[in-house]
Protein backbone atom coordinates (compact mmCIF):
# COMPACT_ATOMS: atom_id res chain seq x y z
CA UNK A 1 0.00 0.00 0.00
CA UNK A 2 1.41 3.20 -0.97
CA UNK A 3 2.42 5.40 2.06
CA UNK A 4 3.38 2.47 4.46
CA UNK A 5 7.17 1.83 2.54
CA UNK A 6 8.59 2.77 5.41
CA UNK A 7 7.48 -0.32 7.75
CA UNK A 8 9.39 -2.81 5.51
CA UNK A 9 11.37 -1.69 2.54
CA UNK A 10 14.82 -1.18 4.69
CA UNK A 11 14.15 -5.21 5.51
CA UNK A 12 15.22 -5.69 2.22
CA UNK A 13 16.22 -2.71 0.22
CA UNK A 14 17.76 -0.21 3.12
CA UNK A 15 21.45 -1.25 2.78
CA UNK A 16 21.30 -0.82 -1.34
CA UNK A 17 19.05 2.41 -1.16
CA UNK A 18 22.07 3.85 0.94
CA UNK A 19 25.14 2.48 -0.75
CA UNK A 20 22.69 3.89 -4.06
CA UNK A 21 22.73 7.22 -2.08
CA UNK A 22 26.52 7.31 -1.08
CA UNK A 23 27.12 6.93 -4.92
CA UNK A 24 25.29 10.05 -5.53
CA UNK A 25 27.06 11.85 -3.61
CA UNK A 26 30.02 11.04 -5.47
CA UNK A 27 29.05 12.03 -8.68
CA UNK A 28 30.67 15.34 -10.47
CA UNK A 29 29.87 19.07 -9.59
CA UNK A 30 29.99 21.83 -11.30
CA UNK A 31 33.51 23.31 -9.92
CA UNK A 32 34.96 19.41 -11.05
CA UNK A 33 33.14 20.59 -14.63
CA UNK A 34 34.72 24.18 -14.67
CA UNK A 35 38.24 22.60 -13.85
CA UNK A 36 38.20 19.62 -16.89
CA UNK A 37 36.64 22.75 -18.52
CA UNK A 38 39.72 24.42 -18.56
CA UNK A 39 42.29 21.41 -18.83
CA UNK A 40 44.52 22.12 -21.86
CA UNK A 41 45.03 18.18 -23.08
CA UNK A 42 44.03 15.08 -22.00
CA UNK A 43 46.66 14.20 -19.60
CA UNK A 44 45.33 17.23 -17.66
CA UNK A 45 41.41 15.60 -17.82
CA UNK A 46 43.47 12.79 -16.13
CA UNK A 47 45.02 14.53 -13.48
CA UNK A 48 41.57 16.36 -12.05
CA UNK A 49 39.86 13.14 -12.46
CA UNK A 50 42.05 11.74 -9.85
CA UNK A 51 41.20 13.59 -7.33
CA UNK A 52 37.44 12.14 -7.88
CA UNK A 53 36.21 8.43 -7.89
CA UNK A 54 37.15 7.90 -11.27
CA UNK A 55 41.09 7.99 -10.03
CA UNK A 56 42.00 4.60 -9.02
CA UNK A 57 40.35 3.68 -12.19
CA UNK A 58 42.98 6.10 -14.61
CA UNK A 59 46.01 6.20 -12.98
CA UNK A 60 47.65 3.03 -14.92
CA UNK A 61 46.48 4.43 -17.93
CA UNK A 62 49.53 5.32 -20.19
CA UNK A 63 49.80 8.32 -21.79
CA UNK A 64 48.91 9.61 -24.58
CA UNK A 65 45.18 9.21 -23.73
CA UNK A 66 42.51 8.72 -25.95
CA UNK A 67 38.90 9.88 -25.17
CA UNK A 68 37.77 6.28 -26.18
CA UNK A 69 39.82 4.86 -22.90
CA UNK A 70 38.50 8.00 -20.60
CA UNK A 71 34.91 6.81 -21.15
CA UNK A 72 35.92 3.29 -21.07
CA UNK A 73 37.46 3.17 -17.69
CA UNK A 74 34.62 5.62 -16.26
CA UNK A 75 32.02 2.60 -17.92
CA UNK A 76 34.12 0.28 -15.74
CA UNK A 77 33.50 2.32 -12.85
CA UNK A 78 29.75 2.46 -13.19
CA UNK A 79 29.60 -1.54 -14.15
CA UNK A 80 31.33 -2.01 -10.73
CA UNK A 81 29.06 -0.49 -8.80
CA UNK A 82 26.34 -2.00 -10.64
CA UNK A 83 27.50 -5.09 -10.46
CA UNK A 84 27.86 -4.87 -6.57
CA UNK A 85 23.94 -3.63 -6.13
CA UNK A 86 22.79 -6.58 -8.05
CA UNK A 87 24.86 -9.23 -6.28
CA UNK A 88 23.37 -7.48 -3.00
CA UNK A 89 19.72 -7.40 -4.13
CA UNK A 90 16.86 -9.64 -3.27
CA UNK A 91 13.14 -10.03 -5.64
CA UNK A 92 12.13 -7.73 -6.64
CA UNK A 93 14.84 -5.38 -6.59
CA UNK A 94 17.29 -7.87 -8.67
CA UNK A 95 14.75 -7.51 -11.54
CA UNK A 96 14.47 -4.03 -11.47
CA UNK A 97 18.10 -3.91 -11.52
CA UNK A 98 18.35 -5.99 -14.70
CA UNK A 99 15.76 -4.55 -16.63
CA UNK A 100 17.91 -0.93 -16.48
CA UNK A 101 20.33 -3.37 -18.46
CA UNK A 102 17.83 -4.59 -21.09
CA UNK A 103 18.50 -1.27 -23.07
CA UNK A 104 22.42 -2.16 -23.70
CA UNK A 105 21.69 -5.41 -24.04
CA UNK A 106 19.82 -4.97 -27.38
CA UNK A 107 22.47 -1.99 -28.28
CA UNK A 108 25.18 -4.89 -28.13
CA UNK A 109 22.83 -7.21 -30.31
CA UNK A 110 22.38 -4.70 -32.87
CA UNK A 111 26.29 -3.90 -33.08
CA UNK A 112 26.83 -7.69 -33.44
CA UNK A 113 24.61 -8.14 -36.22
CA UNK A 114 25.29 -4.96 -37.79
CA UNK A 115 28.76 -5.71 -37.59
CA UNK A 116 28.37 -9.35 -38.83
CA UNK A 117 26.65 -7.89 -42.00
CA UNK A 118 29.28 -5.16 -42.58
CA UNK A 119 32.26 -8.50 -42.48
CA UNK A 120 33.75 -7.34 -39.64
CA UNK A 121 35.08 -9.67 -36.99
CA UNK A 122 33.17 -10.92 -33.64
CA UNK A 123 36.21 -10.17 -31.82
CA UNK A 124 36.83 -6.85 -32.24
CA UNK A 125 32.91 -6.06 -32.28
CA UNK A 126 32.82 -7.90 -28.73
CA UNK A 127 35.44 -5.21 -27.37
CA UNK A 128 32.83 -2.39 -28.17
CA UNK A 129 30.00 -3.65 -26.61
CA UNK A 130 28.89 -2.09 -23.65
CA UNK A 131 29.72 -4.13 -20.58
CA UNK A 132 25.95 -3.97 -19.01
CA UNK A 133 24.77 -5.33 -22.07
CA UNK A 134 26.71 -8.24 -21.84
CA UNK A 135 25.18 -12.07 -21.92
CA UNK A 136 27.18 -15.35 -22.56
CA UNK A 137 26.22 -16.21 -25.65
CA UNK A 138 25.97 -12.91 -27.67
CA UNK A 139 29.13 -14.14 -29.63
CA UNK A 140 26.98 -16.50 -31.50
CA UNK A 141 25.35 -13.46 -32.69
CA UNK A 142 27.75 -13.53 -35.59
CA UNK A 143 26.07 -16.73 -36.89
CA UNK A 144 22.29 -15.77 -38.00
CA UNK A 145 21.65 -14.89 -41.33
CA UNK A 146 17.34 -13.54 -40.11
CA UNK A 147 15.55 -12.76 -37.40
CA UNK A 148 14.10 -16.26 -36.99
CA UNK A 149 17.66 -17.35 -36.67
CA UNK A 150 18.95 -15.01 -34.46
CA UNK A 151 16.08 -15.85 -32.46
CA UNK A 152 16.04 -19.58 -32.28
CA UNK A 153 19.60 -19.60 -32.18
CA UNK A 154 20.59 -17.06 -29.44
CA UNK A 155 17.89 -14.71 -28.03
CA UNK A 156 15.59 -17.42 -27.16
CA UNK A 157 17.11 -17.64 -24.06
CA UNK A 158 18.04 -14.08 -22.91
CA UNK A 159 16.05 -11.45 -21.32
CA UNK A 160 15.32 -10.45 -24.51
CA UNK A 161 13.04 -13.17 -25.94
CA UNK A 162 9.94 -11.98 -24.72
CA UNK A 163 10.44 -8.21 -27.12
CA UNK A 164 10.89 -10.67 -30.09
CA UNK A 165 6.97 -12.04 -31.25
CA UNK A 166 6.84 -8.53 -33.36
CA UNK A 167 10.13 -8.62 -35.48
CA UNK A 168 10.41 -12.51 -35.84
CA UNK A 169 10.69 -12.16 -40.08
CA UNK A 170 12.22 -14.71 -41.98
CA UNK A 171 13.47 -11.69 -44.36
CA UNK A 172 17.38 -11.42 -44.25
CA UNK A 173 19.20 -9.04 -41.85
CA UNK A 174 19.74 -5.65 -43.81
CA UNK A 175 20.31 -1.88 -43.00
CA UNK A 176 16.76 -1.20 -42.49
CA UNK A 177 15.29 -4.10 -41.02
CA UNK A 178 17.57 -4.04 -38.29
CA UNK A 179 17.06 -0.52 -37.59
CA UNK A 180 13.34 -1.42 -37.43
CA UNK A 181 14.36 -4.18 -35.30
CA UNK A 182 16.29 -2.30 -32.73
CA UNK A 183 13.68 0.53 -32.64
CA UNK A 184 10.87 -2.07 -31.77
CA UNK A 185 13.45 -4.50 -29.08
CA UNK A 186 13.51 -1.25 -27.30
CA UNK A 187 9.66 -0.41 -27.37
CA UNK A 188 9.07 -3.13 -26.32
CA UNK A 189 11.47 -3.10 -23.20
CA UNK A 190 10.30 0.09 -22.13
CA UNK A 191 6.53 -0.94 -22.11
CA UNK A 192 7.59 -4.17 -20.32
CA UNK A 193 9.33 -2.62 -18.13
CA UNK A 194 6.44 0.28 -17.27
CA UNK A 195 4.19 -2.90 -16.87
CA UNK A 196 6.83 -4.05 -14.36
CA UNK A 197 6.77 -0.99 -12.23
CA UNK A 198 3.38 -0.52 -12.58
CA UNK A 199 3.08 -4.36 -10.92
CA UNK A 200 5.48 -2.63 -7.78
CA UNK A 201 2.72 -0.16 -6.90
CA UNK A 202 4.17 2.08 -4.54
CA UNK A 203 6.47 5.11 -4.74
CA UNK A 204 8.33 3.28 -7.40
CA UNK A 205 5.41 2.98 -9.87
CA UNK A 206 4.40 6.70 -9.63
CA UNK A 207 8.14 8.23 -10.01
CA UNK A 208 8.79 5.49 -12.71
CA UNK A 209 6.33 5.79 -14.79
CA UNK A 210 6.73 9.51 -14.65
CA UNK A 211 10.73 8.94 -15.97
CA UNK A 212 9.59 6.41 -18.49
CA UNK A 213 6.39 7.84 -19.76
CA UNK A 214 9.46 10.66 -20.37
CA UNK A 215 12.03 8.28 -21.67
CA UNK A 216 8.77 6.85 -24.55
CA UNK A 217 8.08 10.44 -25.18
CA UNK A 218 11.47 11.32 -26.31
CA UNK A 219 11.90 7.93 -28.33
CA UNK A 220 9.27 9.82 -30.20
CA UNK A 221 10.40 12.67 -31.11
CA UNK A 222 13.96 11.39 -31.88
CA UNK A 223 12.42 8.96 -34.29
CA UNK A 224 10.47 11.54 -36.05
CA UNK A 225 13.22 13.59 -36.36
CA UNK A 226 15.52 10.96 -37.58
CA UNK A 227 13.53 9.59 -40.21
CA UNK A 228 12.43 12.71 -41.51
CA UNK A 229 13.69 12.52 -45.32
CA UNK A 230 14.42 8.56 -45.05
CA UNK A 231 12.61 5.78 -46.93
CA UNK A 232 10.43 4.83 -43.07
CA UNK A 233 6.56 5.59 -43.96
CA UNK A 234 4.32 6.98 -41.77
CA UNK A 235 2.59 3.55 -40.86
CA UNK A 236 6.19 2.13 -39.91
CA UNK A 237 7.34 5.42 -37.43
CA UNK A 238 3.87 5.14 -35.88
CA UNK A 239 4.62 1.38 -34.87
CA UNK A 240 7.80 2.39 -33.52
CA UNK A 241 6.53 5.01 -31.08
CA UNK A 242 5.80 3.63 -27.23
CA UNK A 243 1.95 3.04 -26.33
CA UNK A 244 2.28 5.05 -23.20
CA UNK A 245 3.69 8.57 -22.71
CA UNK A 246 2.07 11.85 -22.70
CA UNK A 247 2.22 11.61 -25.78
CA UNK A 248 0.59 8.87 -26.53
CA UNK A 249 -2.20 8.18 -28.56
CA UNK A 250 -3.03 11.70 -29.73
CA UNK A 251 0.63 13.15 -29.80
CA UNK A 252 1.99 10.01 -31.81
CA UNK A 253 -0.54 10.30 -34.42
CA UNK A 254 0.13 13.92 -35.13
CA UNK A 255 4.17 13.11 -35.08
CA UNK A 256 3.65 10.64 -37.49
CA UNK A 257 2.85 12.74 -39.91
CA UNK A 258 4.97 15.66 -39.37
CA UNK A 259 7.85 16.56 -42.58
CA UNK A 260 10.15 18.66 -41.00
CA UNK A 261 11.22 20.04 -37.63
CA UNK A 262 8.92 22.85 -37.24
CA UNK A 263 5.86 21.00 -37.75
CA UNK A 264 7.67 18.62 -34.85
CA UNK A 265 7.84 21.42 -32.36
CA UNK A 266 4.13 22.49 -33.61
CA UNK A 267 2.58 19.40 -32.14
CA UNK A 268 5.02 19.10 -29.10
CA UNK A 269 4.29 22.45 -28.03
CA UNK A 270 0.78 21.59 -26.88
CA UNK A 271 2.07 19.95 -24.31
CA UNK A 272 3.43 22.05 -21.15
CA UNK A 273 6.22 19.74 -20.00
CA UNK A 274 7.59 19.94 -23.77
CA UNK A 275 7.18 23.35 -24.20
CA UNK A 276 9.68 24.95 -21.81
CA UNK A 277 12.13 22.20 -24.04
CA UNK A 278 11.63 23.73 -27.66
CA UNK A 279 11.18 27.47 -26.44
CA UNK A 280 15.04 26.89 -25.97
CA UNK A 281 15.49 26.45 -29.71
CA UNK A 282 14.94 28.56 -32.75
CA UNK A 283 13.04 27.67 -35.73
CA UNK A 284 14.32 25.02 -37.86
CA UNK A 285 17.08 24.18 -34.89
CA UNK A 286 17.61 20.79 -33.85
CA UNK A 287 20.41 21.08 -32.64
CA UNK A 288 20.35 22.09 -29.00
CA UNK A 289 17.48 20.17 -28.57
CA UNK A 290 19.61 16.90 -27.23
CA UNK A 291 20.61 18.93 -25.08
CA UNK A 292 17.32 20.22 -24.21
CA UNK A 293 15.95 17.13 -23.51
CA UNK A 294 19.14 15.63 -21.14
CA UNK A 295 18.54 19.01 -19.03
CA UNK A 296 14.97 17.93 -18.91
CA UNK A 297 16.04 14.08 -17.53
CA UNK A 298 18.81 15.41 -14.98
CA UNK A 299 16.02 17.37 -13.52
CA UNK A 300 13.38 14.62 -12.84
CA UNK A 301 16.08 12.16 -12.23
CA UNK A 302 17.58 14.29 -9.14
CA UNK A 303 13.83 14.67 -7.79
CA UNK A 304 13.82 10.86 -7.89
CA UNK A 305 16.18 11.42 -4.61
CA UNK A 306 13.81 13.04 -2.54
CA UNK A 307 11.58 10.29 -1.93
CA UNK A 308 13.00 7.54 0.07
CA UNK A 309 12.01 3.65 0.16
CA UNK A 310 11.28 3.00 -3.69
CA UNK A 311 13.37 1.74 -6.02
CA UNK A 312 13.51 4.68 -8.65
CA UNK A 313 16.84 6.02 -6.90
CA UNK A 314 18.80 3.18 -8.35
CA UNK A 315 16.93 4.14 -11.98
CA UNK A 316 18.02 7.45 -11.32
CA UNK A 317 21.65 6.72 -10.31
CA UNK A 318 22.56 4.41 -13.17
CA UNK A 319 21.23 7.65 -15.60
CA UNK A 320 22.97 10.20 -14.08
CA UNK A 321 26.08 8.13 -14.09
CA UNK A 322 25.74 7.65 -17.76
CA UNK A 323 25.19 11.56 -18.07
CA UNK A 324 28.03 12.15 -16.37
CA UNK A 325 29.94 9.75 -18.82
CA UNK A 326 28.99 11.56 -21.49
CA UNK A 327 29.61 15.13 -19.93
CA UNK A 328 33.32 13.79 -19.26
CA UNK A 329 32.93 12.14 -23.40
CA UNK A 330 32.39 15.31 -24.72
CA UNK A 331 35.09 17.34 -22.52
CA UNK A 332 37.09 15.32 -23.43
CA UNK A 333 36.66 15.48 -27.83
CA UNK A 334 36.32 19.85 -27.03
CA UNK A 335 39.83 19.26 -25.43
CA UNK A 336 41.44 16.71 -27.58
CA UNK A 337 40.35 18.87 -30.78
CA UNK A 338 41.22 22.18 -28.98
CA UNK A 339 37.51 23.26 -28.97
CA UNK A 340 36.88 24.45 -25.55
CA UNK A 341 35.01 27.16 -26.88
CA UNK A 342 32.23 24.60 -27.47
CA UNK A 343 32.40 22.79 -24.71
CA UNK A 344 29.12 24.15 -23.20
CA UNK A 345 27.15 23.07 -26.01
CA UNK A 346 26.26 19.69 -24.29
CA UNK A 347 27.19 19.69 -21.29
CA UNK A 348 25.08 19.02 -18.45
CA UNK A 349 25.50 20.15 -15.52
CA UNK A 350 23.87 17.37 -12.70
CA UNK A 351 23.77 19.25 -9.42
CA UNK B 1 65.11 56.96 -96.61
CA UNK B 2 62.86 53.66 -96.92
CA UNK B 3 65.73 51.99 -95.05
CA UNK B 4 65.89 54.66 -92.38
CA UNK B 5 61.93 53.94 -91.94
CA UNK B 6 62.27 50.59 -92.14
CA UNK B 7 64.40 50.40 -89.50
CA UNK B 8 62.87 53.05 -87.27
CA UNK B 9 59.60 50.82 -87.79
CA UNK B 10 61.51 47.62 -86.60
CA UNK B 11 62.69 49.67 -83.34
CA UNK B 12 58.97 50.64 -82.78
CA UNK B 13 57.90 47.09 -83.65
CA UNK B 14 60.34 46.06 -81.18
CA UNK B 15 59.55 48.19 -78.41
CA UNK B 16 56.07 47.68 -78.79
CA UNK B 17 56.51 44.17 -78.51
CA UNK B 18 58.86 44.73 -75.56
CA UNK B 19 55.84 46.66 -74.13
CA UNK B 20 53.17 43.83 -75.08
CA UNK B 21 55.38 41.29 -73.10
CA UNK B 22 55.92 43.66 -70.04
CA UNK B 23 52.02 44.02 -70.15
CA UNK B 24 51.76 40.09 -70.08
CA UNK B 25 54.60 39.14 -67.79
CA UNK B 26 52.64 41.83 -64.72
CA UNK B 27 49.54 39.65 -65.84
CA UNK B 28 51.34 36.32 -64.97
CA UNK B 29 52.46 37.79 -61.81
CA UNK B 30 49.22 38.80 -61.30
CA UNK B 31 47.45 36.08 -62.13
CA UNK B 32 49.99 34.32 -59.74
CA UNK B 33 49.58 36.07 -56.93
CA UNK B 34 46.01 36.07 -57.17
CA UNK B 35 45.94 32.05 -57.13
CA UNK B 36 48.48 31.89 -54.53
CA UNK B 37 45.57 34.21 -52.52
CA UNK B 38 43.17 32.07 -53.13
CA UNK B 39 45.05 28.85 -52.32
CA UNK B 40 45.48 30.37 -48.61
CA UNK B 41 42.07 31.26 -48.45
CA UNK B 42 41.19 27.39 -49.45
CA UNK B 43 43.34 26.05 -46.87
CA UNK B 44 42.05 28.38 -44.01
CA UNK B 45 38.55 27.52 -45.38
CA UNK B 46 39.29 23.89 -45.55
CA UNK B 47 40.84 23.85 -41.89
CA UNK B 48 37.97 25.15 -40.18
CA UNK B 49 35.79 23.11 -42.43
CA UNK B 50 37.18 20.02 -40.95
CA UNK B 51 37.41 21.50 -37.06
CA UNK B 52 33.71 21.62 -37.77
CA UNK B 53 32.94 18.05 -39.27
CA UNK B 54 35.20 16.53 -36.54
CA UNK B 55 33.41 18.48 -33.77
CA UNK B 56 29.86 17.29 -35.37
CA UNK B 57 30.85 13.78 -35.52
CA UNK B 58 31.81 14.03 -32.00
CA UNK B 59 28.22 15.52 -31.24
CA UNK B 60 26.80 12.98 -33.06
CA UNK B 61 28.29 10.38 -31.46
CA UNK B 62 27.34 12.12 -27.94
CA UNK B 63 24.00 12.12 -29.02
CA UNK B 64 23.10 8.78 -30.60
CA UNK B 65 25.90 6.69 -28.41
CA UNK B 66 29.40 5.05 -28.79
CA UNK B 67 28.11 2.03 -29.76
CA UNK B 68 25.92 3.54 -32.61
CA UNK B 69 28.74 5.49 -33.95
CA UNK B 70 32.44 3.92 -33.73
CA UNK B 71 34.77 2.39 -36.61
CA UNK B 72 33.70 -1.04 -36.05
CA UNK B 73 30.53 -0.11 -38.20
CA UNK B 74 32.10 0.16 -41.01
CA UNK B 75 31.69 -1.91 -44.03
CA UNK B 76 34.48 -3.88 -45.13
CA UNK B 77 32.17 -5.63 -48.28
CA UNK B 78 33.60 -4.81 -51.79
CA UNK B 79 31.22 -1.80 -52.71
CA UNK B 80 32.00 1.04 -55.61
CA UNK B 81 33.16 4.26 -55.02
CA UNK B 82 30.14 6.84 -53.47
CA UNK B 83 32.46 10.00 -55.21
CA UNK B 84 35.20 9.48 -57.81
CA UNK B 85 38.17 12.27 -59.03
CA UNK B 86 38.56 12.71 -62.46
CA UNK B 87 42.42 13.67 -63.64
CA UNK B 88 43.02 15.23 -66.81
CA UNK B 89 46.21 15.41 -68.03
CA UNK B 90 47.53 18.27 -69.30
CA UNK B 91 46.90 19.14 -73.47
CA UNK B 92 49.89 19.88 -75.02
CA UNK B 93 48.18 22.55 -77.64
CA UNK B 94 46.62 24.11 -74.23
CA UNK B 95 48.82 26.79 -73.76
CA UNK B 96 48.48 26.38 -69.71
CA UNK B 97 49.75 22.87 -69.38
CA UNK B 98 48.36 21.64 -66.31
CA UNK B 99 46.32 18.66 -64.70
CA UNK B 100 42.71 19.52 -63.93
CA UNK B 101 41.07 17.66 -61.09
CA UNK B 102 36.77 16.97 -60.87
CA UNK B 103 35.08 15.69 -58.59
CA UNK B 104 31.75 13.22 -59.28
CA UNK B 105 30.17 13.15 -56.63
CA UNK B 106 27.31 10.47 -55.13
CA UNK B 107 28.00 8.15 -58.63
CA UNK B 108 27.53 4.90 -57.72
CA UNK B 109 27.04 1.68 -60.01
CA UNK B 110 23.55 1.23 -59.37
CA UNK B 111 22.56 4.94 -59.85
CA UNK B 112 25.41 6.15 -63.12
CA UNK B 113 22.83 8.64 -63.81
CA UNK B 114 23.33 10.74 -60.61
CA UNK B 115 26.83 12.06 -61.85
CA UNK B 116 25.44 13.12 -65.21
CA UNK B 117 22.19 14.74 -63.67
CA UNK B 118 24.18 18.00 -62.93
CA UNK B 119 25.63 17.89 -66.05
CA UNK B 120 22.10 17.28 -68.22
CA UNK B 121 20.44 20.04 -66.01
CA UNK B 122 22.77 22.46 -66.81
CA UNK B 123 22.11 21.41 -70.80
CA UNK B 124 18.77 22.27 -70.17
CA UNK B 125 18.92 25.53 -68.79
CA UNK B 126 21.70 26.73 -71.44
CA UNK B 127 19.05 25.69 -73.88
CA UNK B 128 16.35 27.50 -72.51
CA UNK B 129 18.75 30.58 -72.04
CA UNK B 130 19.45 30.09 -75.79
CA UNK B 131 15.94 29.35 -77.07
CA UNK B 132 14.37 32.42 -75.07
CA UNK B 133 15.90 35.16 -76.84
CA UNK B 134 14.47 33.63 -79.91
CA UNK B 135 11.51 33.02 -78.79
CA UNK B 136 11.36 36.47 -77.25
CA UNK B 137 12.62 37.72 -81.03
CA UNK B 138 9.50 35.77 -82.41
CA UNK B 139 7.09 37.43 -80.18
CA UNK B 140 8.36 41.08 -81.21
CA UNK B 141 7.38 40.73 -84.44
CA UNK B 142 4.85 38.06 -84.04
CA UNK B 143 1.84 39.56 -81.55
CA UNK B 144 0.30 38.72 -78.37
CA UNK B 145 -0.70 34.98 -78.80
CA UNK B 146 2.51 34.37 -79.96
CA UNK B 147 3.63 36.11 -77.16
CA UNK B 148 1.80 34.11 -74.36
CA UNK B 149 2.58 30.51 -76.11
CA UNK B 150 6.54 31.43 -76.01
CA UNK B 151 6.12 32.61 -72.53
CA UNK B 152 4.14 29.36 -71.70
CA UNK B 153 7.15 26.82 -74.01
CA UNK B 154 9.54 28.65 -71.36
CA UNK B 155 7.54 28.21 -68.19
CA UNK B 156 7.08 24.47 -69.38
CA UNK B 157 11.17 24.23 -69.71
CA UNK B 158 11.90 25.98 -66.74
CA UNK B 159 9.49 23.84 -64.76
CA UNK B 160 11.14 20.63 -66.36
CA UNK B 161 14.03 21.68 -65.56
CA UNK B 162 13.01 22.38 -61.97
CA UNK B 163 11.69 19.12 -62.14
CA UNK B 164 15.33 17.86 -62.65
CA UNK B 165 16.46 19.70 -60.72
CA UNK B 166 14.40 18.09 -57.93
CA UNK B 167 14.81 14.64 -59.13
CA UNK B 168 18.53 15.37 -58.81
CA UNK B 169 18.46 16.24 -55.15
CA UNK B 170 16.35 13.19 -54.25
CA UNK B 171 19.16 10.69 -56.17
CA UNK B 172 21.90 13.19 -54.10
CA UNK B 173 19.95 12.96 -51.11
CA UNK B 174 19.12 8.87 -51.20
CA UNK B 175 23.02 8.59 -51.58
CA UNK B 176 24.37 10.57 -48.76
CA UNK B 177 21.46 8.01 -46.51
CA UNK B 178 22.91 5.02 -48.60
CA UNK B 179 26.73 5.54 -47.54
CA UNK B 180 25.65 6.50 -43.46
CA UNK B 181 23.31 3.69 -43.39
CA UNK B 182 26.45 1.42 -41.96
CA UNK B 183 25.39 3.43 -38.62
CA UNK B 184 22.00 2.90 -38.82
CA UNK B 185 19.05 3.84 -41.05
CA UNK B 186 17.39 6.48 -38.28
CA UNK B 187 20.82 8.60 -37.85
CA UNK B 188 20.74 12.29 -36.11
CA UNK B 189 21.08 15.31 -37.88
CA UNK B 190 24.32 15.86 -36.38
CA UNK B 191 26.10 12.83 -38.20
CA UNK B 192 24.31 13.84 -41.67
CA UNK B 193 25.91 17.71 -40.72
CA UNK B 194 28.75 15.87 -40.39
CA UNK B 195 28.60 14.01 -43.67
CA UNK B 196 27.93 17.64 -45.39
CA UNK B 197 30.98 19.43 -43.69
CA UNK B 198 33.21 16.23 -45.26
CA UNK B 199 31.85 16.47 -48.42
CA UNK B 200 32.43 20.39 -48.50
CA UNK B 201 36.21 19.75 -47.31
CA UNK B 202 36.55 17.12 -50.14
CA UNK B 203 35.18 19.50 -52.47
CA UNK B 204 37.42 22.29 -51.56
CA UNK B 205 40.58 19.85 -51.41
CA UNK B 206 39.68 19.59 -55.33
CA UNK B 207 39.84 23.59 -55.63
CA UNK B 208 42.79 23.69 -53.23
CA UNK B 209 44.61 21.05 -56.61
CA UNK B 210 43.17 22.83 -59.21
CA UNK B 211 44.44 26.26 -57.21
CA UNK B 212 47.63 24.64 -57.28
CA UNK B 213 48.11 23.78 -60.53
CA UNK B 214 46.84 26.89 -61.74
CA UNK B 215 50.04 28.59 -59.50
CA UNK B 216 52.29 26.06 -60.66
CA UNK B 217 51.82 26.82 -64.63
CA UNK B 218 51.75 30.44 -64.15
CA UNK B 219 54.92 30.50 -61.77
CA UNK B 220 56.59 28.14 -64.88
CA UNK B 221 55.43 30.65 -67.69
CA UNK B 222 56.87 33.94 -65.18
CA UNK B 223 60.06 31.70 -65.21
CA UNK B 224 60.15 31.14 -68.83
CA UNK B 225 59.32 34.64 -69.23
CA UNK B 226 62.42 35.96 -66.99
CA UNK B 227 64.55 34.20 -69.20
CA UNK B 228 63.01 35.27 -71.95
CA UNK B 229 63.84 38.95 -72.18
CA UNK B 230 67.95 38.12 -72.69
CA UNK B 231 66.49 37.96 -76.58
CA UNK B 232 64.60 40.47 -76.52
CA UNK B 233 67.73 42.62 -75.90
CA UNK B 234 69.61 41.30 -78.31
CA UNK B 235 66.88 41.71 -81.07
CA UNK B 236 66.94 45.56 -79.56
CA UNK B 237 70.62 45.60 -79.92
CA UNK B 238 70.83 44.40 -83.25
CA UNK B 239 68.09 46.92 -84.01
CA UNK B 240 69.85 49.49 -82.58
CA UNK B 241 72.91 48.24 -84.69
CA UNK B 242 70.19 48.42 -87.89
CA UNK B 243 69.43 51.70 -86.77
CA UNK B 244 73.12 53.38 -86.95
Amino acid sequence: MYGFEALTFNVDGGYLEAIVRGHRAGLLTASDYNNLCQCENLDDIKMHLSATEYGSYLQNEPSPLHTTTIVEKCTLKLVDEYKHMLCQATEPLSTFLEYITYGHMIDNVVLIVTGTLHERDVHELLEKCHPLGMFDSIATLAVAQNMRELYRLVLVDTPLAPYFSECITSEDLDDMNIEIMRNTLYKAYLEDFYRFCQKLGGATSEIMSDLLSFEADRRAVNITINSIGTELTRDDRRKLYSNFGLLYPYGHEELAVCEDIDQVRGVMEKYPPYQSIFAKMSYGESQMLDKAFYEEEVKRLCLAFEQQFHYAVFFAYMRLREQEIRNLMWISECVAQNQKSRVHDSVVFIF
Amino acid sequence: MEEEEDQSLSFSEVVEEQQGQRGSEEENVVQFLDSLDSYLTLFDSLSSTLRQGWLELASARHSMGVSRINGTLLDLKPHSAATTLQVSEPDVDYMVGQPHFKLSKWASSNNENCCFGEEKIREDKLQTKSDSPQLRNRSQFSGTPATNGASLIVDDQVSVSQALMFSYNKEVQKERSKSLSMFGTLVSPKLRSAQLSFETALETLVEIANMRSTMFSTSDQIRKEMAGPRDDNKRYCIAEEVCD
